[in-house]
């Protein structure tokens, strides 16, 4: 009797015990959310790698919140977004630049930060060039440095960069400057490997990476040397998700003040909640149609694919609006050309040439081309008798479906409704990249609906076309395109380059062997109740507005 | 031998998925890659030698040292300290998650094959099969938007609060707090599934000739249930737990991304779209292990509850 009495005691208290366990677990103390500690909480579909920009291709969020670049993509745009340098200017002989660095500006360890810190960055990529461990594997790369002839700090404030020839590249490389005095004794072999830079890092941006766990969330604190003033809030925490329902939720909850990654659907149930404002920000995705031009190993199914004429009636066939308004659900522009409107300085609307949708005028087209229904059984035959039945690739991007799938099921059945049945595989990321990537292992499809990022820099805007790039799915290859792109290389003067880049974006539109297809919004939320100073042009391109932020 | 066979099918495996990870290996899709840097980095990482016998025999000798090798996507870490690192939490979630479901799905089910056809049967029956066929993600999101979302009770994701001690008592009970929910997704899945299995073992037992001539013999429930029902009736759920007991490692990969739990089912996913071939074979390989560990374990119990196995 004891025993059970006793055994019924201890039943009890562990009850008592377990009772308290929700009130303990659901204190105050542990709240994941709250205004009180001004520490801004941000979420995104994003996987880190490694906290080395000589080695990372996939921390670019946090990176550019703890270094600069040496000039701020958005600099000409916004007086107040310089970067590593305050002020630039280029010689009469458009080849030697002359950049003032802030005077003053410290890491955020206390030490000088200078020209010197700057020099050291390009040299060390330089230095690499032609070792068996070449600095091409990261964020901070050799790319394009072969266009430089020299780097020289002059003084602490003054740095010189002399190039072969005349490029933008000094302006719009996207190199982060770190700091000599943490990077002099690193290797080459270990910067593209094995050195993993872990936190806190020392770097001139607003937010300092103070903590990083891998698959989970990166922690900063505000640069208390940051050259306009330490940042309001007290500190930024980017947490890391696989899917986009956990960031919409956290939104909803107010464990996250700001989102990324959001889908539509997300975005508008989003919309409807008053302690939450939804962006819509133009970015640099350009969701396109791209016919397999190549004509040897890896063509398509049919000659069609290489001819100009049938890729335009296609064109004809493609209803840009009624893709954003039903698969986007209106959360994306029309396409035009290969130039995203988020690249301002060069995007062109390409009035004059433009298609606009008409299937009798498609078939017409194709018709004129010679590409006919002989049989008259509702499809088309190319020049060598044969029927048409194309295949059209799609799938995902790390994960991601960047299209979706309605748009596709849309150009499909235009395409069926002028007489070219087309059948969709969808493909998983690697899948895709096997059967797209220039190798000549690659190939065999027809149509490809897919996307392309690039940066709003003239060069990087045309060089995914160009004969031969990597990001050329197409295949295409146009000697003029060729020559329009080595110019723009070597042109500085922005006018010219705006005109250079409208001729090769009206040769590829004419040329069609790419249909731009939409301009997709990256779709972001903030709360408004902890925070204020979002501003309307959140830039995926660096720490904006998180270096101006305040508590609301 | 078994595990042997694990990794060559883990490595041949990876390798007949369409892709090619020397484009990830110089940055995804940067457009100014160049096809001769494509080719350098693949020479530098061995992608260019003959998949057999060059690649095989090199990872086979250094899988048998107990060497992983480096992470494609994660540079500058090998793969042993990658899984090490996310198998903690992965064990936490799903361990845990096991252990509930085992004390509550088996003594469900086993109270409701012993009492076939009343309330409490038809009650738990019906929920543990809604439950079995309910997928574990959706269950989860269902779990984020009331308690955390609506009523804010408990974390929706990750799995600590970040800048917390670690070690502490703060940490320990934020810890649990972020744990809740997952666990939750995985145990009911898991519970529904013990108690159908659980409840169809004792459905067979309780009809058996023996248990007549027990309850002949004059013995109590109680002592029915104990001495001959619930010893035979456990053998069907020894197996299931044991076959389960091996995917602990494994994670759940589903509700890890639901929770952005950092576990071995997160590290998948991000290993599976970066084609991180080698973290990819050492999580497979540790998969592997632990299931046949999980069958020799089941092997064994076998032998402790039914005497004719031992003979």
């Amino acid at each position: 009797m004891n025993t059970y009495i006793s055994s019924r005691r201890v039943v009890m208290k562990a009850m008592l015990a377990m009772s308290a366990a929700p009130w303990m677990l659901s204190t105050k103390v542990f709240a994941s959310s709250s205004c009180d500690d001004h520490v801004v909480r941000f979420g995104g579909i994003l996987s880190p790698d490694t906290m080395n920009p000589f080695a990372s291709w996939a921390s670019w969020q946090p990176l550019v919140c703890t270094y600069d670049f040496l000039v701020c993509v958005d600099a000409q745009r916004h007086p107040d977004r310089r970067g590593f340098a305050k002020e630039w200017s280029v010689a009469d002989d458009n080849l030697t630049w002359t950049f003032k660095i802030w005077p003053g500006m410290k890491w955020s360890d206390g030490q000088p930060a200078t020209a010197r810190d700057a020099a050291f960055t390009y040299n060390y990529l330089l230095g690499s060039i032609g070792k068996p461990d070449e600095l091409n594997v990261g964020e901070n790369s050799t790319a394009d440095m072969q266009k430089v002839e020299s780097i020289t700090a002059i003084d602490d404030e003054t740095l010189r960069i002399v190039t072969k020839t005349p490029t933008r590249w000094p302006i719009d490389n996207f190199t982060m400057i770190v700091p000599q005095h943490i990077w002099k004794d690193v290797s080459y072999a270990d910067a593209r490997s094995t050195f993993r830079n872990d936190p806190p890092l020392v770097g001139t941006g607003p937010l300092i990476v103070q903590e990083f766990q891998q698959g989970q969330f990166v922690r900063f604190t505000p640069n208390p040397h940051f050259r306009s003033g330490r940042p309001s809030t007290a500190g930024m925490i980017m947490s890391f998700f696989n899917t986009a329902d956990p960031i919409a939720q956290g939104l909803k909850s107010g464990s996250l003040d700001f989102g990324i990654s959001l889908t539509a659907a997300q975005s508008a149930d989003l919309s409807k909640n008053p302690a939450i404002k939804v962006v819509e920000t133009r970015c640099e995705q350009v969701n396109y149609l791209a016919f397999n031009t190549a004509s040897g190993k890896g063509a398509g199914s049919s000659k069609a694919l290489q001819d100009p004429a049938f890729r335009d009636a296609i064109g004809y066939a493609i209803d840009q609006k009624a893709i954003v308004d039903r698969a986007f659900r209106g959360l994306a522009e029309p396409g035009v050309g290969l130039v995203p409107p988020s690249a301002a300085d060069y995007y062109s609307d390409l009035n004059d040439v433009r298609r606009h949708f008409d299937l009798a005028e498609a078939g017409r087209r194709l018709d004129d081309a010679g590409y006919l229904d002989s049989n008259g059984d509702g499809i088309r035959e190319d020049k060598d008798g044969k029927r048409f039945q194309l295949e059209l690739i799609t799938g995902t991007v790390s994960g991601k479906l960047e299209i979706p799938m309605a748009a596709v099921q849309l150009i499909a059945g235009w395409l069926g409704q002028i007489g070219i049945p087309v059948s969709v595989t969808q493909l998983e990321a690697g899948a895709l990249s096997a059967r797209t990537e220039t190798s000549a292992d690659s190939g065999g499809w027809d149509l490809l609906v897919a996307a392309a990022w690039p940066s709003p820099t003239p060069d990087d805007l045309l060089r995914g076309f160009s004969s031969g790039a990597h990001a050329n799915r197409a295949f295409w290859s146009n000697e003029k395109f060729d020559a329009i792109l080595s110019e723009v290389e070597v042109t500085l003067d922005l006018k010219k380059g705006q005109e250079l880049v409208d001729q090769a974006a009206r040769l590829v539109y004419t040329e069609a062997p790419y249909i731009t297809l939409c301009y997709p919004f990256l779709l972001e939320a903030y709360r408004k109740d902890c925070f204020e100073g979002w501003g309307e042009d959140i830039s995926l391109w660096s720490y904006y507005p998180f270096d101006r932020l305040r508590s609301a | 031998m078994t595990l042997l066979m694990v990794a060559i099918l883990n490595f041949i495996l990876f390798r007949v998925i369409p892709g090619d990870p020397s484009s990830l290996l110089l940055g995804g899709a940067r457009i100014s890659v160049t096809p001769e840097q494509i080719e350098a980095q693949r020479q530098s990482w061995g992608l260019d030698r003959p998949m057999f016998p060059d690649q095989v025999v090199d990872y086979l000798s250094a899988t048998m040292q107990g060497d992983l090798g480096y992470s494609f996507k994660f540079r500058g870490r090998r793969v042993a300290d990658l899984i090490l690192e996310r198998l903690p939490a992965t064990v936490a979630l799903v361990g845990l998650a096991q252990v509930i479901a085992i004390l509550c799905g088996v003594m469900l089910g086993l109270y409701a094959g012993w009492r076939r056809g009343g309330a409490i049967d038809h009650i738990t029956t019906g929920t543990s099969l809604a439950l079995y066929s309910t997928p574990a993600f959706w269950l989860g999101m269902l779990l984020v938007v009331i308690f955390s979302t609506a009523l804010g009770w408990l974390p929706g994701y990750g799995a600590h609060s970040p800048g917390a001690v670690s070690g502490s008592l703060d940490w320990l009970l934020d810890y649990l707090r972020h744990l809740a929910l997952p666990v939750a997704a995985v145990a009911l899945g898991l519970i529904g599934q013990y108690v159908v299995v659980a409840r169809a073992a004792m459905s067979d037992v309780v009809t058996e000739d023996y248990m007549v001539t027990a309850r002949a013999k004059g013995l109590t429930n109680g002592q029915m249930l104990m001495r001959h029902a619930f010893r035979n009736a456990m053998l069907p759920v020894v197996t299931l737990i044991a076959l389960n007991l091996g995917y602990v490692v494994a994670g759940a990969i589903t509700v890890e991304a639901v929770f952005a739990w950092p576990g071995i089912g997160g590290l998948t996913v991000e290993a599976l779209n970066a084609r991180d071939y080698p973290v990819l074979q050492g999580i497979f390989l540790l998969l592997g292990a632990s299931i046949v560990v999980a069958n020799l374990v089941a092997d064994l119990a076998y032998g402790l509850l039914d005497p004719r196995v031992r003979q």
